[in-house]
């Protein structure tokens, strides 16, 4: 048991629902998710899927209508319970970084310091503001910076203070791409020295699933599924969760001994036999072989070459098309006559 | 490749080559600073002469006080209710809200002096409040007539202010451990403080500006004593040394708040704004609510503007009076429409991005700097020496002077006018051009339209109503301008403004009190219309916030 302690989520949330006035109607509706002391969870999930409103609640800046927030045995959120949110220690880093634009970067990171000697208060600063390299932009104020150093004041501010919980809106929304892969290593490099719990919103896969420890994905105010990257990526719970991560193909089909058959070939299932099903997989597991092997015919449309990998868009003697990635230095060209077999690592079986 | 096509444009516009608009530009310029620059020339050429070295030893520093004093007590008043109006109709859900949103700025429809006559009959011995509380009288009565009609400025600034804050700024105020007051203390009030000191500038500029209430309170500012000068001893160069010492009081608090607002702009840096959600009040605090909103409008146009209806009703009418309010809407007409051409003009002439466009275009927003006794005593200077010269000439061709058809027309007037205001009618047309990008003009370009048809198509739909504001807002202040059209209305000439004051000089308030009336009858729907105008809360293409529609604060 004392080797799971630092696996005790520092916030828990159970069953959250957040209901706005007006035309927004329910943002969030029963959605649970853990949060872990030293580890990054990316929440991922299309516009109007809550995220942001889950956030805000985390933090206390929305009531809960039901359900509960907690944090190491403190009830945040719940049933008649709403703590203040200048009394939760979460550091939060808003969408528009909502920097005062009346303080200079220093004065913004010593705003939540009030609590320590004015000596203390100056060491903090100094630290907060090294962190995240900015100790020359210190006295500029929020207009002077860039959309980086902004990105920056209000990491360091949010920090500053110690917090038990980060939560970061769409940090990197709204810089270009190549500062946003810079200043995303660096921001997860000091939130993982930090050693809080953080939680960062993204409606980026590709940013998901390269930064964070876990993902949890949120569609219609609620997370419908949360595990590591690679566990996620391999192996969704559903459809919707298999494409929020990445490219792929579903086929239905209804299993029978056991197992269920696709186009590609059949699958192993652990459903009852009779029930619906559908075959996930990702274009990784559609192996392009040479036409003798005999499996699955099919014919290449195209083929284009993206980096790393070639896609395939291909065409299947029953009909329909599905898409294959390959290495680059795969050999088949379009017009050829290929046969398609599926490796089961990439293929998942959801009830559908 | 947009300045061409606006040069092109307006070469065809005008048929000639020779009107670019930034020709006009620096005419405007030329016309506001001119009044000045002639004061300036007068009043430092010759002695100082015994009347202005008379009032030094006497009254100046009467003048001087009085003028500190009823600058600082407006200043306060309309700081207050300026501010917190605007917190409560921003902040806060309370029955009548989206009323009172656009009903707070509507006592800019209220000449002050018209304010004071109503509230001085309302309060002196023998008035229905005589001794229940203290008379409007004196310098703190002055400054509290000018505080209750000019708070709009403050009100108007603070709410667009208010309304532009990102609620995440408060928030993340709140997650960094302050408690709601403290968030609120802490960063929506020092957000919004460059907004409520460009209004509380405005407000003390009018109020150095005013002579009406001022000399019918009792309470000789700086104003009264330059129109006692020229009025009095008949003294134009003792009167411009006064100008200039007024200009430079009033210039010093307009570089002032340019200086205060250059060093903190307060944009937020993203685009994103969200918006605060207000707070549903209880039924007690929404009452009281609707009281502190109500009070100010009340106290502002209703109240005082009812005493003068009811004094109007119960005294015979005075001759005369069809003719003035004929002279009023001339006036203020003209002037509207011409300040509205001359601001499009300027709003494109800032649009061409030539420094000669933008320093002219600056130069001309200076002009509300300057108050209306200062700017006419400047048009007067220069008149008469146009008219000097003329008659030299005429003389010597004919033997009789030159006709008076300069410093004896309207002419003088609308120069004035023009020169005082032209400043409030660029805001409200830059801010409308400022929708007609230059890849509208490309794409209307490339989709075939000549630059007539641009001008047709594109721009006259989008910025109209921005003119038609400017207009009206110019409307509006001529019609309540007062010291500028005593002193430079020709002869026989009477406007409302002057048929009220002269009334209320002689003590005859009976008599003042339909002209005023009338004013205010005039200016109220046009601003009930821009008030409706500047605070549309919708994104909507015609909308213009105020900072940009409040003369003296375009860029």
């Amino acid at each position: 048991m004392t080797k799971m302690a630092s696996d005790t989520p520092r916030v828990v949330i159970r069953g959250a629902e957040v209901r706005l006035g007006g035309a927004d109607g329910v943002a969030v509706s029963g959605a649970d998710l853990s949060l872990r002391a030293g580890r990054v969870t990316a929440l991922l999930g299309p516009s109007g899927a809550g995220k942001s409103t889950l956030l805000r609640a985390i933090a206390g800046l929305e009531r809960l209508h039901a359900g509960e927030i907690s944090s190491d045995g403190t009830v945040w959120s719940g049933p008649g319970v709403h703590l203040a949110p200048e009394r939760r220690r979460c550091g939060v880093v808003f969408q528009d970084f909502a920097l005062f634009p009346h303080l200079t970067a220093m004065q913004n990171v010593a705003f939540g310091l009030r609590h320590l000697s004015s000596d203390e208060r100056r060491q903090r600063v100094v630290e907060s503001l090294e962190a995240v390299e900015l100790t020359h932009r210190a006295r500029a104020y929020p207009h002077e910076l860039s959309g980086g150093e902004q990105q920056r004041v209000a990491l360091a501010r949010a920090l500053a203070p110690e917090p038990s919980v980060m939560l970061l809106d769409e940090p990197f929304s709204g810089l270009d791409r190549r500062l946003r892969a810079d200043l995303s290593a660096m921001t997860l490099d000091v939130l993982r020295r930090s050693g809080t719990a953080s939680l960062i919103i993204t409606h980026d896969a590709e940013d998901a699933l390269a930064s964070a420890d876990e993902i949890a994905l949120m569609e219609r105010g609620t997370i419908i599924q949360s595990g590591t990257p690679d566990a996620l990526y391999l192996a969704p719970a559903s459809e919707s969760a298999a494409r929020m991560l990445g490219d792929a193909e579903a086929f239905a089909g209804t299993v029978e001994g056991g197992m269920v058959a696709t186009p590609l070939g059949v699958v192993a299932a652990s459903q009852p036999d009779g029930s619906a099903v559908s075959v996930l997989v990702r274009p990784e597991g559609i192996l392009v072989g040479a036409d003798d092997e005999g499996a699955a015919a099919a014919r290449i449309v195209s083929r284009r070459a993206a980096g790393p990998v070639v896609v395939f868009l291909i065409e299947l003697a029953p009909g329909g098309r599905v898409t294959a990635r390959a290495p680059v230095s795969h050999r088949a060209k379009a017009g050829d006559t290929v046969s398609l077999s599926l490796d089961p690592a990439f293929v998942s079986v959801v009830s559908g | 490749m947009a300045i061409a096509d606006t040069s092109t444009l307006h070469r065809k516009l005008t048929g000639r080559t020779g009107l670019h608009p930034v020709w006009l530009a620096a005419f405007a310029g030329l016309l506001c600073a001119a009044p000045l620059l002639a004061v300036v020339w007068l009043g430092m050429s010759g002695a100082w002469s015994d009347y202005l070295i008379h009032i030094a030893n006497t009254r100046l520093a009467e003048f001087l006080i009085n003028t500190a004093i009823v600058g600082l007590t407006a200043a306060l008043l309309a700081g207050v209710i300026g501010t917190g109006t605007a917190w409560l109709v921003t902040r806060h859900v309370f029955p009548g809200r989206n009323l009172f949103q656009w009903m707070l700025a509507l006592p800019l429809a209220m000449p002050a002096y018209a304010a004071a006559y109503g509230w001085y009959d309302l309060t002196q011995g023998a008035g229905p409040l005589g001794g229940l509380v203290p008379a409007v009288h004196g310098p703190f009565g002055a400054g509290a007539i000018f505080g209750l009609v000019f708070y709009p400025y403050v009100y108007l600034l603070a709410r667009e202010s208010f309304s532009a804050q990102s609620a995440d700024a408060y928030d993340a105020a709140r997650t960094l451990g302050c408690s709601p007051f403290q968030a609120f203390a802490r960063t929506a009030l020092p957000m919004v403080r460059p907004a409520i000191a460009a209004g509380l500038a405005l407000v003390v500029m009018e109020a150095l500006a005013d002579y009406g209430t001022v000399s019918h309170l009792g309470a000789p500012t700086l104003t009264v004593a330059l129109m006692r000068a020229w009025a009095g001893e008949g003294s134009i160069p003792d009167a411009a040394r006064l100008a200039m010492l007024l200009v430079s009081i009033s210039f010093l608090i307009f570089m002032a708040e340019r200086a205060l607002r250059r060093r903190a702009r307060q944009t937020a840096a993203s685009g994103h704004v969200r918006a605060f959600r207000r707070q549903r009040l209880s039924p007690l605090a929404g009452m009281l609510a609707v009281l502190a909103c109500l009070l100010p409008v009340l106290m502002g146009l209703v109240i005082p503007a009812a005493r003068l209806g009811w004094r109007a009703a119960y005294t015979p009418a005075a001759t005369g009076l069809m003719d003035a309010a004929v002279n009023s809407l001339t006036l203020a007409g003209v002037s509207g429409l011409l300040a509205a051409g001359i601001g499009l003009g300027l709003a494109y002439a800032i649009r061409t991005r030539k420094l000669a466009g933008r320093a002219s275009a600056r130069i001309a927003s200076m002009g509300y700097g300057v108050p209306g006794a200062v700017a006419a005593l400047g048009v007067l200077i220069i008149f008469g020496g146009v008219q000097g010269w003329l008659d030299t000439l005429w003389r010597g061709m004919t033997g009789s002077p030159f006709p008076l058809v300069l410093t004896g027309s309207a002419l003088a007037l609308i120069f004035a006018y023009q020169a005082r205001f032209i400043a409030a009618a660029i805001g409200p047309s830059e801010s409308a051009l400022s929708r007609v990008t230059p890849s509208l003009d490309a794409a209307a370009r490339t989709l075939g339209a000549r630059p007539l048809t641009l001008a047709r198509r594109v721009h006259w739909p989008l910025v109209s109503s921005g003119v038609a504001l400017a207009g009206l807002l110019v409307f509006v202040e001529v019609l309540k301008e007062l010291p500028a059209t005593m002193i430079l209305r020709p002869f026989n000439m009477n406007t409302l403004a002057v048929t009220a004051h002269n009334f209320a000089a002689d003590e005859r308030l009976g008599q003042a009190a339909l002209p005023a009336v009338l004013l205010v009858a005039a200016a109220l729907p046009a601003m009930i219309w821009i008030a409706r105008r500047i605070t549309a809360t919708e994104r909507s293409r015609d909308t213009v916030p105020p900072s940009e529609a409040i003369p003296g604060l375009a860029e």
